[in-house]
């Protein structure tokens, strides 16, 4: 059972193949339309990003939202690494991880690496790092990490992770928020242990300041432990412009050489700019519709299967992605090694077999769905698009706009209304994707049940270690959810960013998660 | 003099209340939109379990009453507490923030000024020619034309055309004041184009009124020179008219300013308040209403006193 998770088998992704040999190294891989040639990176240069949020805290384990990231792995290294397109597990800070049995995993941590604050990273580091994520009050990766029983340092550079139960997804949390590691220094003399806004990490840049809502300004860390080479830049500042058209704009004006997290049509205007590189690239963000199927007309699987077959997933990606994302009937890309054969395509666009199924369940003359969705104009446009196909086949979405977090209240804690229209996704392991969203104690299952064999395949997926057996698991379950058209899936979003011809090697990453470490900036260009 | 004095008093003896009425206000506004913060601190992969937790932790699970009073006890002593967000100083947000939005509201305030009242004029003292209704019409467009709209055509073309202003961000007037104009210069002339059009409109006809004042018309028949009796006489009973459209436009300037500072990326308080109310984040809505109401009596307080300087009937009358 030797890192079976860190495994050279996995299935290429369609980008990795394209590049081939051009991949120089781990993290190396970047959109065709971004990458070198022939150039030999250049050491310094500050670069300048813009990007659409103010993240919620600079503490990987007390901040909560996906753009997060773009800063979190350029101040902090976790134990385990990813590749960014296939989200392959790769050594990190832990430059191994062993099962010694199946509920124990047993890390071996590389030497030499301190924090910025030049505090030694060692077991002792780690093992407080991962108790802060189980007991600090403040801690939003105690779920993350709740099977963890124990963490003890069995060495100076050992540490061993023992669990209640096996869970196969473990290596991936730990290259997420919960494996992120913060000095212990930094965190023993803030008051009370409150870093948000003072991040210490090892990573390959040292914060500088955080203007609130305004700008994250942070440095070259020196000492990084993969240089002296990298990082390649002397610092980067990220500008945070709340309004998608104005944050493109600093972009095409030269104030930015990248913008992040931009939307289709920002993509589109950006096109048209010769000097401005627009890219949407694979990412693990998918636009669903929540179902409660505990009770009313979603309670039945023929209802459910009929929404799901009245609509045309292609036409809407079309439109509302404007063909840069992918439709789907499943949860991951069809190029994640998660991603079987199958549910892909599992509901194709057949109207008449919608009908068919709505009046084998007994509603011949259609049926009203309640419907929750977001009150801003993308997500009520989709809502309207959305609702008009399956008006076709006579389901009617009694819509009510609700802000997200009332949503979160409204729909998945208070129990009220049939579905939710809303993206989601971003998980770092499959297992987890599917868990926190068709577990009975997933937030995002309103009805808090679960069909009979569900709780099977997903036990398979979190106790499965070899690589070939647990993607079979995977197949299986997203076949699952599909056949029973647990949720309205309808297509993948896409990485989507802009920059000019001046940096080199950015890669956003399936998971919008970029570290910037071999980012470098070409002054000719 | 003294009647203006004990205006001071009593306008300053009125900013607790209020200070106090508004804040109840906003916050009871912010509280009744439904759901809490809790569900957003959580974060994409929250828990129920972890949502309740935050709840209790954070104190949204206290009466209203209980959580604006506290609110109050601690902003009573000059404590407006933390973002729920990013744990920031409310305090600290508002001075980071507030001159950037001071300074566009007064660049866009002299703007309007400088064009407005000599159009005002011209307008009214050519009365009825081609001249006054082109600026009549113009004044029109002017209100009409939504000032994000016009931010954006003025960045597609005097910065992405022509570069010759840079097209979002903003630099503090404390670092360099030079470039802090520059950069404010777009987002003001797109604020000012109101202020423009309401002067415009306003000096005209308060001028035309005062034109025609039965005092003007004794003063030409004793055959004082039309540019003596405009400049000594009708201008300075305008004055008035001026200073309190003015004061109202600076207050409308706040809240057109939420628009343009998210078109131009300005880090102020107009964009800062909106992000906040959107995510609930109680304090640092609070804490910027508070700032607001205490500028805007102060600018009501001001642009009072200049008038009752100007006219002491109107000392006299408040």
């Amino acid at each position: 059972m030797h890192r079976v998770l860190y495994d050279n088998t996995l299935r290429p992704s369609r980008r990795s193949v394209l590049m081939g040999a051009a991949a120089v190294g781990a993290g190396m891989m970047m959109p065709a339309g971004a990458r070198a040639q022939d150039a030999t990176p250049q050491r310094g240069g500050t670069l300048r990003v813009s990007m659409p949020y103010n993240p919620a805290s600079l503490d990987p384990i007390t901040g909560r939202n996906l753009p997060d990231f773009n800063s979190l792995y350029a101040l902090y290294d976790a134990l385990i690494g990813f590749d960014d397109e296939t989200l392959e597990l790769q050594p990190m800070l832990a430059k191994s991880w062993e099962w010694s049995d199946p509920s124990t995993l047993v890390l071996e941590l590389q030497e030499g690496v301190t924090f910025h604050d030049d505090t030694p990273f060692d077991a002792d580091a780690v093992v407080f790092n991962l108790r802060r994520g189980l007991d600090y009050e403040r801690s939003n990766v105690r779920s993350d990490l709740s099977g963890v029983n124990a963490v003890e340092a069995t060495g100076p550079m050992q540490v061993t992770i023992s669990l209640d139960a096996p869970n196969a997804a473990l290596p991936a949390i730990l290259s997420n928020r919960a494996g992120c590691m913060v000095s212990p220094t930094a965190v023993q003399a803030a008051e009370g242990g409150n870093i948000d806004r003072a991040p210490v990490g090892t990573g390959p840049f040292r914060f500088i300041e955080w203007r609130d809502n305004d700008l994250i300004r942070v440095e070259r860390n020196d000492s990084y432990w993969q240089g002296p080479e990298l990082p390649y830049l002397d610092g980067i500042e990220y500008r945070i412009i709340n309004e998608l058209n104005t944050a493109a704009r600093t972009v095409t004006s030269g104030q930015a050489d990248l913008a992040l997290q931009l939307a289709a049509q920002q993509i589109m205007v950006a096109r048209r700019s010769d000097n401005i590189i627009a890219t949407a690239t694979t990412s693990m963000t998918y636009y669903t519709a929540f179902f409660n199927y505990a009770r009313g007309p979603l309670a039945d699987l023929k209802v459910r299967q009929a929404m799901n077959y009245a609509l045309n997933r292609a036409d809407l990606q079309q439109v509302l992605m404007m063909g840069l994302g992918e439709a789907t009937c499943s949860i991951f890309p069809s190029e994640f090694w998660a991603s079987g054969p199958d549910a892909k395509d599992y509901y194709p666009h057949d109207p008449e077999r919608a009908r068919e199924l709505l009046t084998e369940a007994g509603y011949p003359d259609g049926v009203e769905i309640a419907t929750l969705s977001w009150p801003d104009q993308a997500a009520m446009q989709r809502t309207e698009i959305i609702g008009n196909q399956l008006a076709q086949v006579g389901i009617r979405l009694n819509v009510t706009p609700v802000q997200p977090a009332q949503a979160i209240q409204v729909f998945m804690i208070d129990g009220q209304g049939d579905m939710l229209i809303s993206p989601t996704g971003g998980n770092p392991d499959p297992s987890l994707a599917f868990d926190r969203q068709f577990s009975a104690t997933a937030l995002r299952n309103a009805g808090k049940i679960e069909l009979p064999g569900y709780r099977e395949l997903l036990e398979a997926t979190m106790t499965t270690y070899d690589f070939d057996e647990r993607q079979q698991k995977l197949f299986e379950l997203e076949l699952f959810v599909a056949e029973n058209a647990l949720h309205l899936p309808q297509y993948m979003s896409a990485g989507m960013a802009i920059q000019t011809g001046k940096v080199k090697d950015f890669t956003f990453g399936i998971l919008a998660a970029p570290r910037f470490h071999t980012v470098w900036l070409d002054e000719n260009a | 003099m003294h009647g203006v004095g004990r205006m001071v008093m009593r306008r300053g003896a009125q900013l607790i209340p209020v200070m106090i009425i508004a804040t109840f206000v906003v916050f009871a506004l912010v509280f009744l939109m439904p759901g809490d913060p809790a569900a957003t601190l959580a974060g994409d992969f929250a828990t129920e379990e972890r949502i309740m937790e935050i709840r209790a932790l954070y104190g949204f699970d206290q009466p209203f009453i209980v959580q604006y009073g506290r609110w109050l006890w601690n902003a009573l002593h000059f404590d407006l507490g933390q973002s729920l967000f990013s744990n920031e100083e409310v305090s600290t947000l508002i001075l980071m923030r507030l001159p950037h939005t001071l300074l566009l509201v007064f660049y866009a305030l002299i703007l309007g000024a400088i064009t407005g009242i000599p159009l005002g004029i011209l307008a009214a003292t050519r009365q009825g020619t081609r001249l006054d209704k082109a600026i009549t019409s113009l004044a029109s467009l002017g209100v009409a034309v939504p000032n994000f709209w016009l931010g954006i055509i003025l960045v597609s073309a005097f910065a992405l055309d022509w570069r010759i202003f840079p097209a979002t961000g903003a630099v503090s007037i404390f670092e360099d004041p030079i470039q802090a104009i520059y950069y404010a210069t777009l987002p003001a002339v797109a604020l000012s184009t109101n202020v423009t059009a309401v002067l415009t409109r306003q000096v005209r006809s308060a001028l035309l009124e005062v034109l025609s004042a039965q005092y003007i018309r004794t003063l030409r028949a004793k055959g004082l020179r039309p540019q003596a009796v405009l400049w000594r006489h009708g201008l300075r009973n305008i004055a008035a008219t001026i200073l309190t459209v003015a004061g109202l436009q600076f207050n409308l300037l706040f809240s057109s300013a939420v628009i343009v500072e998210s078109v131009y990326a300005v880090p102020g308080v107009g964009s800062l308040i909106s992000y906040s109310a959107l995510n609930k984040d109680f304090p640092v809505v609070q804490g910027v209403a508070l700032v607001l109401v205490v500028l805007v009596i102060a600018v009501n307080l001001l642009v009072d006193v200049f008038n009752s300087i100007l006219d002491p009937r109107v000392a006299a009358s408040t």
